[in-house]
């Protein structure tokens, strides 16, 4: 098989190409001086809002415990106000002259130091655990990092992946009715199998008959739905020896569990997470260090282009999109290791969360893995703010987390380009 | 001429009303197939329970329309037969209020000396069909099982007057003269676990949370929280309860996910929480998973005693917050068969025990005979009326 010299020229994939376009700050375009006019405002917002709420809260200071019954606080309305003025100022610089190099790190700084005065407003003269947020918020992630990648190879080879929940169902079905007749671990793995022959249809049928992927993607979540729903109520309830499995514990990784603050983050959390983690940097690596990564991208690209320089352009989707669906309904099964069994539509939309997070995270492993997240932490949060007397009503706090998505992918979604043969059929000669 | 336009106006009304029960039914045809599935009977349950109001009120519409048939209706007769259950689409082995209901409708049978049958609904439109079918056969009573079979219900009563019912959770706004409703009131009890969670807390810290933010959900919570200031202020204690603050709280915002249950409990417990008292069907049983894997937090169950329908877990459970429906059914099958008074309302107590607190089982070694002592005493005073949950 010819390795295209030409193919090697496309370099980083089309995700990045939105990167190293904002590298360059001297020439700036003019959608760029509006894009970064666009943000200066939302500074502004962002300050009135403080102004607005937060500094009239209830006052007090705020405790944030950490573990081995650690603990710091922060006076909330004093919080508030420096939050208010430092947006107020940095808005100010971001309109009137941008803030160039420094642009993506004021603006995480900037984002941080908000969330901490919306902590601290909600929490003023109360306290909830900063350690247990984060943890949670990791392992709310979790499912939507393997639904993600699942997404983010089909994407990246050109299929649209519109049925990551019907995967991530099939998954945590198929894992608990396994797993309850054998264990877990093999339960795991005919979730890989099941959901990767799901993913087999929609390739077959996508590529083969030329259906539209969209349609595909929404009859396989349909299909999965109302079949689990089917068997969970007519066989699972009536014989629960099928339907549960005990649950995985955490693992404490020993001496990493140790290290304050992080420690009880990141090492004392269940194989998924870890697993998790370890695939977004192999995939991150497969995607654009290796020559199967290249040639996925330029599949998902310019098929034409790739199967002229000899790469079998339906082959690698057909095998790419069985990798995805193996990965995502490895996701699938961590409801199973989770609570042990299954019940009708466990996974709750997840896997369309999963969906906007390959958005967010434009097609990338590591943006990805921040935007899931940036979900989990909105979960997390929502919660802990609902043991608060906040003023916040608890309806909307089991909206917010959807409701943070839906406001990043429409801010994130703008101006990142796809791959270009998303969607589109390829006949091979 | 007034008086036509009544007559106009009354036919009009009845025509809305048959219309609207109509239209009913077509739209619980549609809530069936989305939830064809799952069927946790506490879940539907609750859900039911929350609609409740509205549906009650489509219900009088229906009657304006049939008042005529109901007029024949000769109360006093008491029929002979057997007691006979339509479950809804959970079916009789659910686990749940379906069988708990048979299981009463068995043992009535067992002391009234008749039979006890079953007919299981598929789908929202075998209500109906049962219901019918039961009343072809000698049937003394049709119990019918939960919400969902509310319509279905008034209109059999109400077409065969002679034909004695009594329906699970259920009320209507105009009683039907040969339906009896089964309902219970859950205040008492959750205000009992309250304050039995208060006495066994090691961390100061005790934890509710419901499915939905709906009445039906909350008058747990509610009575939880109350149970567990009354403690503080008999005991002088400072004891905290998450999760609900008297007007909103922490919710599940559904009565499926296990996962939501298991992340509930696993933040309630890094504030500390080493009670909690999951008031949101399956979901608890997350709760429960989560506590199996963490020492040291217990659980109490809602609606039925679940150290015996989750006894996989059962070493979690600190008691139950129990709806006896069982004894609802023996009740109603005593009072329709046995004495032969047809219809009325039967509210589950503390007192007629159809509410209660279920055995500590496992912790039975855990809670200090003292508190055991109290919470007897607490409970006799509910029941007397010294002690009331709002104080």
């Amino acid at each position: 098989m010819s390795e295209g010299i030409g193919l090697k020229n496309t370099g980083h994939g089309p995700g990045t190409d939105a990167y190293l376009g904002m590298v360059d700050s001297v020439t700036r375009t003019p959608d760029e001086i509006k894009r970064s006019r666009n943000l200066g405002i939302a500074y502004l917002i962002g300050a009135v809002i403080t102004v607005a709420v937060f500094v009239q809260g209830t006052g007090g200071t705020a405790t944030f415990n950490l573990d081995n019954d650690a603990s710091f606080g922060i006076g909330a309305i004093p919080l508030a106000w420096i939050c208010a003025v430092s947006l107020a100022v940095l808005g100010g610089v971001q309109i009137s002259r941008g803030t160039a190099n420094f642009q993506s790190a004021l603006l995480g700084v900037a984002a941080v130091l908000f969330i901490f005065t919306l902590m601290a407003w909600a929490a003023a003269g109360q306290s909830f655990s900063l350690t247990g947020t984060l943890h949670d918020a990791l392992k709310a992630s979790t499912p939507l990092v393997f639904g993600a990648l699942g997404g983010i190879l089909c994407e990246r080879s050109g299929i649209i992946n519109i049925a990551i929940e019907g995967f991530l169902l099939a998954g945590a079905f198929t894992s608990a009715v396994v797993g309850s007749v054998t264990n877990l671990w093999i339960g795991m793995i005919a979730a890989m199998i099941v959901s990767s022959l799901l993913a087999l249809l929609l390739a077959w049928l996508a590529i083969r008959f030329l259906v539209d992927q969209v349609i595909v993607g929404f009859a396989i979540n349909f299909f999965v739905l109302g079949l689990t729903s089917f068997v969970d109520a007519r066989v699972l309830t009536s014989n629960p020896e099928y339907n549960g499995v005990p649950t995985l514990a955490e693992w404490k990784i020993p001496l990493l569990s140790d290290i304050p603050i992080i420690g009880p983050v990141l090492f004392e959390q269940t194989i998924y997470v870890y697993l998790g983690l370890a695939l977004v940097a192999l995939v991150t690596w497969a995607l654009f260090s290796t020559k199967w990564g290249l040639q996925t991208r330029a599949v998902g690209e310019h098929p034409k282009a790739a199967g002229t320089l000899g790469v079998n352009v339906l082959r690698r989707r057909y095998v790419n999109l069985a990798v995805a669906g193996a990965i995502t309904g490895f996701g699938g099964s961590w409801w199973t290791a989770d609570v042990g069994r299954f019940n009708e539509n466990i996974t709750n939309g997840r896997g369309f969360i999963a969906l906007a997070v390959v958005l967010v995270g434009r097609h990338h492993p590591v943006g990805a893995l921040c935007a899931a997240l940036l979900f989990g932490f909105s979960d997390a949060l929502a919660l802990k703010f609902s043991f608060l007397s906040t003023s916040i009503p608890s309806e909307f706090l089991e909206l917010a987390p959807f409701l943070v998505t839906l406001i990043v992918v429409a801010s994130v979604g703008r101006g990142h380009r796809v791959p270009a043969a998303l969607g589109q059929p390829y006949e091979q000669q | 001429m007034k008086k036509s336009s009544k007559v106009l106006a009354v036919g009009m009304v009845a025509a809305l009303g048959l219309a609207a029960c109509g239209s009913d039914d077509d739209g619980g045809d549609e809530t069936e197939t989305t939830e064809a599935a799952g069927e946790e009977t506490e879940s539907t349950e609750a859900m039911e329970e929350e609609t409740e109001s509205t549906e009650a009120m489509e219900d009088e519409g229906e009657e304006a329309a049939t008042t005529e048939a109901a007029e024949g209706d000769e109360s006093g007769e008491t029929a002979s037969g057997d007691i006979c259950e339509v479950t809804d689409v959970g079916g009789v082995d659910d686990k749940g209020f379906n069988q708990i209901a048979f299981e009463g409708a068995q043992q009535a049978a067992a002391d009234l000396g008749v039979e006890a049958k079953v007919l299981e609904s598929a789908s929202d439109a075998d209500y109906a069909t049962n219901i019918q079918s039961f009343i072809e056969q000698d049937c003394a009573l049709i119990v019918t099982v939960g919400f969902l079979l509310g319509d279905a219900t008034a209109e059999a009563a109400t077409n065969n007057p002679d034909q004695q019912f009594a329906i699970i959770d259920f009320g209507y706004e105009e009683p039907l003269d040969n339906v009896l409703t089964l309902n219970f009131s859950m205040a008492e009890p959750s205000f009992v676990a309250g304050y039995l969670a208060a006495g066994m807390t090691e961390t100061g810290t005790v934890a509710t949370y419901g499915g939905i933010n709906i009445p039906p959900v909350t008058v747990f919570m509610d009575g939880f929280v109350k149970g567990v200031e009354y403690y503080n202020t008999e005991k002088g204690t400072d004891v905290t309860a998450l999760g609900w603050d008297g007007s909103d709280g922490t919710f599940a915002g559904n009565f499926e996910n296990l996962d939501d249950g298991k992340n509930i409990a696993s933040s309630f417990a890094d504030e500390g929480a080493d009670v909690i008292f999951p008031v949101a069907g399956p979901v608890g049983l997350g709760s429960s998973a989560y506590a199996a894997e963490n020492e040291g937090i217990r659980i109490i169950g809602v609606d039925s005693d679940l150290v015996e329908s989750n006894s996989s877990e059962s070493q979690v459970y600190l008691t139950s917050v129990l709806k006896k429906i069982d004894e609802a059914v023996i009740a109603a099958a005593n009072q329709v068969i046995g004495e032969g008074t047809p219809g009325g309302e039967y509210l589950g107590t503390l007192e007629n025990e159809g509410t209660g607190l279920a055995p500590y089982h496992e912790q039975e070694g855990d809670v200090p005979d003292e508190l055991k002592t109290e919470v007897e005493d607490l409970i006799a005073a509910l029941i007397a009326g010294d002690v009331t949950v709002d104080g």
